[in-house]
């Protein structure tokens, strides 16, 4: 088998794998869960799922790398922190709000 | 070099974000480039220790990989529990090291980062953890 050849069932492959990610990670969205546990099967969709994709896509279109790449780890990065502050978010509705006494 | 490792590493970053973005290394590019990175305002840099840094990025590198595994074992593994867990920094005076604890733990499908406690000497971590087997007591 060729070399492209091999890439293109490769990224065929990891383009599969993105979105098996995908799927499995937003399905639990639609369920009734925890707010948190939903963010952790996020994790796996948003960044793992959509990580796998753009690799997948770097194999298909090579020309293009530096764009891929910078979208590959602006997505990982962004991802990443915006589940933290989703996260941190829920943590400040859980804690009783400490208010002042009355005068 | 404490001092100026702040600064170097914002241009070296800028700079690569820079040439991603335009897909030119000719060396007016490159000028370009430096130019706009170094008039783009930056935060108040404390002095980094550099061995530090590289500990925190080389583990926030091998989190990605293990994120995968994590996935993984989420995806066929039982159902998990979830659980609250706490975790020192490893220095929560540098905000770039804060930065690359909290990506490193939340970036694996296990654990999420949420927030700093205890004065920011600890992050208070959300975690699943492999729950009990079907049919048996848990532990």
């Amino acid at each position: 088998m060729s070399l492209a050849a091999l890439a293109d069932h490769a990224s065929l492959l990891l383009l599969g794998a993105g979105l098996v990610f995908w799927f499995w990670g937003t399905w639990p969205l639609l369920e009734s869960r925890s707010y948190l546990s939903k963010l952790h099967a996020l994790s796996v969709a948003d960044t793992l799922g959509s990580a796998l994709m753009l690799l997948g896509l770097l194999l298909r279109i090579p020309g293009q790398w530096p764009l891929l790449v910078l979208a590959l780890v602006a997505l990982i990065l962004w991802n990443t922190i915006f589940g933290y502050v989703l996260a941190n978010c829920s943590l400040a509705s859980r804690l009783p709000v400490r208010r002042e006494p009355p005068p | 070099m404490r001092r100026l490792l702040p600064l170097l590493l914002t241009i070296a970053f800028r700079l690569a974000v820079w040439c991603l973005l335009t897909a030119d290394l000719s060396r007016l590019n490159l000028w370009i480039g430096l130019v706009v990175a170094l008039l783009l305002p930056r935060a108040r840099s404390r002095p980094l220790p550099l061995g530090e840094l590289l500990r925190a990025l080389g583990r926030s590198l091998l989190a990605v990989p293990q994120a995968y595994l994590e996935a993984l074992r989420l995806m066929v593994g039982r159902e998990p529990v979830e659980a609250e867990i706490s975790e020192a920094t490893t220095d929560g005076a540098i905000p770039l090291l804060v930065f690359l604890d909290v990506f490193r733990i939340t970036l694996t499908p296990f654990t999420i980062v949420l927030g700093l406690e205890d004065g920011g000497r600890r992050y208070r971590i959300h975690a699943l953890k492999p729950g009990p087997r079907h049919g048996g007591l848990t532990p």
